[in-house]
Order: structure tokens, then C-alpha cells, then sequence
């Protein structure tokens, strides 16, 4: 687990306190029942604060899972430390 | 306050904490405000555990009705636009046109009513907390931005009605001058959350709000008192080098500051809060400055006023014990680095304000910063008494000295009022319950929702307890309250002012449960706490030794204890003077 995925989990956790760990990596809004519009809103704050850019609300509808967030951030963090 | 930092202040309340339940009502989507208000309110409530309730989206009417019909007891209520008129919101596809206007006046004027009424299903002890429209509205009027059309003036006038109705119906607002000052419309306002999530605030102003909202519903204990250097603080110059007609505080002179400080003060000693002076200077001079006509700090609003030449530490401890008050209920105000850090060594529980002469900017924060540490709720009427009973109080001391504590007791003509239950629902009672500390039976202090729970209880009894003697008029001065059990009465409350010491209404108190409730034992639940010290000497003279814990007063032992009384009683229940009791 790298730092940027080793971060996002803490903000699962965060946003999610009673899933397990284990079970974050393959996380999605099908699976996790707490994961609903309002959740992902929270999710997407979480993320801004923590890694400090602003999430585009336009892409939300496909920010749907762990994997998928977990992509969209690295090109983020990617873009902005070129 | 971020998001992720709420959500850990939340995740961290104790699971075992009391319950504190709240209740959020909102047209708009409530997540932030609702996580950022529980977070606020997380933090002024270490102990309890804050839980939150939220209504139907777009349906804030019907929400506030529900949530009365569910004996909620803390409402919190951020009103917009859109509540009023969905047309007034930016999320709604509606058709505007000259002819929508006066529909839209005629729409808020009917919401606006039955959110009155809405508010008026809340029983009395329920605390409702409300900000009204503090977004744009949006830009459908006929006049440029900068100039503002009278439709939108109508709402304006109609809206600032409203909040004048909810206050003089006891519900606390939000201040809209704290919010707009702070945030400019696009700080407080997003667009695109509002169109694409339903969240019209951005996240910065949800915390504000929230706090804002918090701070409504748990306030914190305003202070007691202030305590002002004078030279270069309440005036401009030196007293002592250029005479009572050399200093200043208006405006040609360049002094306005002072005097806007000086207003402050007169307007904080009317409602209440002490004014002391400590002052490096002669008591000649300082008394020939404030018999200037023009002052506007007039001597009567002030007492003590400490001038010499020693440290300023010891005035403070002195003006401490006039009043009677601890270090951290009280602001020390000097211009002097040096003065306030000596003060602050001395008294770390003082809080200490620079005056600042030649920074405008920061000369006008401190003024905000002084109200703030001062500000009220409400206002009683034992505020407009507070200091001419202090006065009262320090002149008794000088009075005693020429006789026996006894022959002073007895030619006091000291008249003692119990109201009963009802009475302690008094905004009062529970002032005196959550600001008092010495004479206090455990320190437990009560948030309204708890206070109005504990007395709607049916085997709940309370006292609050008035008095007045040849020297003035003391006011509501003492509380207790408890539950029945029996033969026993079990108090869980009992507080008294430390105005009131040294006239034996503690032992009045007792004996008035003895006799009113017909009982043979007061239970109290005492716990020691570190400013109970009076409460605890008191207690060891009853029971003859010092009380551990909580502990049991019988009837016979009491009886054999109680000194002489020489109150008149007048009883509220039955509105009419007793006989002055005396031991048997």
C-alpha cells in the first residue's frame, strides 16, 4: 500500500467507522450499505482536507468506489506536484 | 473547523456520556451544518454525548412540526430563502416575471406566519435556536445589484419582523451583522454545491454558522466583571500630570476610543456586570476626573475604585473579594504590557486585554472582544441590583463591626421569600445553578433542556429564594431543588449566591424543607469540589463532622444545630408574610 492509498483509507475510515479495515480497499457504494449520496458528500470533503485540492462535484456519480477515487486522486496529486 | 476534524470530535464523544439530543431543521440538505453544529457542541459538552435528529428535505414547516409533537427539547432552525418562496432559490426552475413579485410577498407572508405558529408548539422549556436568511437572494429584480428594489426591501422589513417576534417570544436568533460582516456573499454562498447537491453553504460558512448555533444553544458563562486601569485606558493622558481637565476621550481630541470604552463600560454596569477601577494614581485627582460632567463612565456604575501606588495584583484581590467573585469570572483591561502580566502572574485566571490606543482596527476588535466576553442572553432583574447590593453588602461589613454578629442578625429586618416549583423555571434559578461555586452543593451545572426535564418531573420540588433586609434588596438569591422519596427529601440542587452570606438563609432554607415538605431527612448529594469550601464548613457545623460525600440531615439533629432566625418569611405558595421563625 502506497501513501496516497494508505491515506485514503484513513479517509474511509473516517467517513465509515464501522467497516472493517480489511474490507475498504474493495469498497463501493453497491457493497457498503452506509454509502449513500450524503456519505459520499462527507467522503469528498474528508479527501479535500486531507489531501488539500478541491474534488470536481461533476465527476461524483462515478466517484463510486475505493478503486475509482483512488484513481482519480493520483492523477490530482500527480497534476499538481508536476 | 474542517470536516475531517468534526467527524473525529464526534467519533471521540464518550459512549457512555448523558445523552444530549438535538434537533435540526432546515429546508436545504443539513450535512455539514448538522456535522459542524454536533461537533461545536461535542466540544462545549466534553462529557455528554451530543445526537442529532434531521427533518424532510425542502419541508422546513412541516419538520418543526413534527419535531414538536416529539417533545424535543433542542431545536436548532436555519431559515433561507427558499423556505420562504422556492422562488427565492437558486435550485428552483421557476418562471419570474413583474407580476411573480407581489405573489412571492404574499407567499413569504403566509410562511413566515406558520412558521410562527410552528415555533409556538414548542413548550416552554424547550430551548429553539434560529438563523434567519443569510444567503443572496437571487438576482431575478429590475434593479442593478447595487441598488436595492423595494420588493427586496419588503422582505428585508418582513424577514427583520419576524426576527423581532421570535425574540420578544423568548427563541434566541443568530445575529445576521456576525455572519455578513464576516463573509462576503461568495464566501458564504456556493453556487454549484447549492444547484448540484443541494448545499447552498460552502463549508468555511457551515462552520461558522454551526458555531454560531452552538454557542446559542450551550453558552458560555459571561464574565462577572471588568476591572480598568484609567490612565491611557478609560481616558487619553495622565491624570496625575495633566489635571482632571487635561485628559480626554472624544473625538476633536483624537480620543474617541476611551469614550467609545467608556460608553461600553456604563452600558455593561447597567446590565449587570461589575466595574472596577485599579489605578497607579491619587484617589484626589482620579475623584476630580470623574466628577467632569462629560464623563461618560459615572462614578455610581463603578465600585471599587483601588488607587494607590502599590501593585496592581493587590487591587485586583481586593475588587476580587468585594465582589466576592473568582479570578476567571472577571477581564483586567490596562494599555501596560507590564501591568497585565503582573496581573496575570498574580490571578491566572483573569482574563487580560490590552487596551490598544493607536491601532484603530484593533482598538475596535478589542470593544467586539469585550462585549463578547460579556454578553448575556437575557438580562433579570436581579442585573439592575447587582451592584448597589454589592455596595450594600460592603457597607454591612463596615456596620457589623460595631455590633455582635447577633444583635446585627436580629435588627436586620431581613424578609425571606420562597417561591415555589414553577418559580424555578425562572430564567434565574438556573443562572444561579450553573454561575455560582462556593456556596454550591456539588457543582453539577444544568444545560435548559436538563433543567426544564429535572423540574417537569412530577416528583421534583424546588425553592428559589428572595431577600431583602434594612440595607437593600438581595433579589432572587438562592435555589434548591429535588426529588421526594417518602419520608426524605432528596436534594440535588442547592446553590446560593455569595451575596447572601452570614445571614443564616442556609439554615432557613433546611428548615423550611422540614417544615414544608413535613419530612424527618434531607438527603444531599454533596460532592467536594475545589471552590466549595463555604458550602463544605457549612456543611460540617449540621452534621458535626465533614461530609464525605453525599450525606443525611435528620430532623433531630438539625433541630439541635440550627442557630436563632430572625427572618420574616414570606411564603410564595400562599402570599402572605409568616411569623419570623425561631428555634424552639
Amino acid at each position: 500500500m502506497d501513501e496516497i492509498e494508505n491515506r485514503l483509507t484513513k479517509c474511509f475510515e473516517m467517513v465509515f467507522p464501522a467497516l472493517p479495515p480489511t474490507a475498504i480497499p474493495s469498497s463501493s457504494q453497491a457493497t457498503v450499505n452506509t454509502w449513500d449520496s450524503v456519505a459520499t458528500i462527507t467522503l469528498v470533503n474528508v479527501i479535500e482536507d486531507e489531501f488539500g485540492f478541491e474534488l470536481d462535484l461533476d465527476l461524483l456519480p462515478e466517484l463510486d468506489s475505493f478503486n475509482r477515487i483512488l484513481t482519480y486522486i493520483r492523477t490530482q496529486v500527480s497534476e499538481t506536484s508536476l | 473547523m474542517k470536516i475531517s476534524e468534526a467527524l473525529k470530535i464526534i467519533q471521540g464523544a464518550p459512549e457512555e456520556g448523558n445523552p444530549f439530543p438535538i434537533a435540526v431543521a432546515c429546508g436545504f440538505t443539513p450535512l455539514h451544518l448538522e456535522t459542524f453544529l454536533c461537533a461545536h457542541l461535542q466540544l462545549a459538552l466534553p462529557g455528554r454525548k451530543v445526537t442529532s435528529l434531521t427533518g424532510l428535505y425542502g419541508d422546513l414547516a412541516n419538520t418543526i412540526e413534527g419535531f414538536a409533537g416529539q417533545q424535543i427539547r433542542n431545536l436548532v432552525v436555519a431559515i433561507e430563502w427558499g423556505d420562504l418562496d422556492p422562488r427565492l432559490s437558486c435550485r428552483a426552475s421557476a418562471r419570474w416575471n413583474q407580476n411573480t413579485i407581489s405573489d412571492v410577498l404574499n407567499s413569504v407572508r403566509s410562511a413566515l406566519a406558520r412558521l410562527g405558529k410552528s415555533f409556538g408548539l414548542f413548550p416552554a422549556g424547550a430551548k429553539v435556536v434560529v438563523s434567519m436568511p443569510t444567503l443572496p437572494l437571487p438576482p431575478f429584480f429590475h434593479t442593478p445589484s447595487w441598488q436595492i428594489s423595494e420588493p427586496e426591501s419588503c422582505l428585508d422589513q418582513m424577514v427583520s419582523d419576524f426576527r423581532t417576534q421570535l425574540l420578544r417570544s423568548g427563541l434566541l436568533v443568530a445575529n445576521p451583522a456576525c455572519l455578513i460582516e464576516k463573509f462576503a456573499p461568495e464566501e458564504r454562498y456556493s453556487f454549484k454545491s447549492d444547484l448540484l447537491l443541494g448545499l447552498p453553504y460552502s463549508v468555511t460558512f457551515s462552520d461558522a454558522l454551526a458555531s454560531v448555533l452552538a454557542r446559542l444553544l450551550c453558552p458560555v458563562s459571561p464574565k462577572k466583571g471588568i476591572i480598568t486601569d484609567l490612565d491611557d485606558t478609560l481616558w487619553s493622558g495622565l491624570v496625575g500630570e495633566v489635571g482632571a481637565e487635561g485628559i480626554s476621550w472624544d473625538v476633536p481630541n483624537h480620543s474617541g476610543l476611551h469614550g467609545l470604552y467608556q460608553s461600553l463600560l456604563a452600558s455593561l454596569s447597567s446590565s449587570g456586570i461589575l466595574v472596577g477601577v485599579a489605578s497607579k494614581n491619587d484617589s484626589e485627582i482620579v475623584n476630580k476626573a470623574f466628577e467632569r460632567s462629560d464623563i461618560l463612565l459615572q462614578k455610581e456604575y463603578v465600585f471599587p475604585i483601588e488607587t494607590h501606588w502599590g501593585p496592581k495584583s493587590q487591587s485586583v484581590s481586593r475588587i476580587l473579594r468585594a465582589w466576592n467573585v473568582g479570578a476567571d469570572s472577571v477581564i483586567f483591561v490596562d494599555d501596560n504590557p507590564m501591568e497585565l502580566a503582573e496581573v496575570a502572574a498574580a490571578h491566572p485566571g483573569v482574563e487580560c486585554v490590552q487596551f490598544v490606543q493607536n491601532d484603530y482596527p484593533a482598538g475596535y476588535a478589542m470593544l467586539g472582544r469585550i462585549r463578547d466576553l460579556c454578553g448575556k442572553q437575557k438580562l433579570s432583574s436581579e442585573d439592575y441590583i447587582r451592584l448597589e447590593s454589592i455596595r450594600q453588602s460592603a457597607s454591612l461589613d463596615r456596620t457589623g463591626d460595631d455590633s455582635t454578629p447577633e444583635q446585627f442578625l436580629q435588627q436586620a429586618n431581613a424578609v425571606v421569600r420562597f417561591d415555589n416549583h414553577n418559580a424555578a423555571a425562572d430564567s434565574r434559578a438556573l443562572e444561579l445553578v450553573n454561575k455560582t461555586n462556593q456556596f454550591n452543593l456539588n457543582g453539577i451545572r444544568y444545560t435548559e433542556s436538563d433543567w426544564s426535564a429535572e423540574l417537569s418531573r412530577l416528583d421534583t420540588q424546588s425553592l428559589l429564594v428572595s431577600y431583602s433586609d434594612r440595607f437593600g434588596l438581595l433579589g432572587k438569591i438562592a435555589v434548591m431543588m429535588g426529588r421526594m422519596d417518602g419520608n426524605t427529601f432528596h436534594v440535588r440542587v442547592w446553590v446560593m449566591s455569595c451575596r447572601a452570606f452570614s445571614r443564616r438563609i442556609e439554615y432557613l432554607c433546611l428548615k423550611t424543607c422540614f417544615e414544608r415538605y413535613r419530612i424527618d431527612q434531607i438527603k444531599m448529594d454533596f460532592v467536594a469540589t475545589p471552590k466549595n469550601g463555604p458550602f463544605q464548613e457549612f456543611l460540617t457545623h449540621v452534621l458535626g463532622g465533614k461530609p464525605e460525600g453525599p450525606t443525611v440531615i435528620t430532623r433531630e439533629r438539625f433541630e439541635n444545630v440550627c442557630p436563632e432566625l430572625y427572618h420574616a418569611v414570606h411564603d410564595g405558595e400562599n402570599r402572605a408574610p409568616l411569623p419570623a421563625m425561631t428555634r424552639a
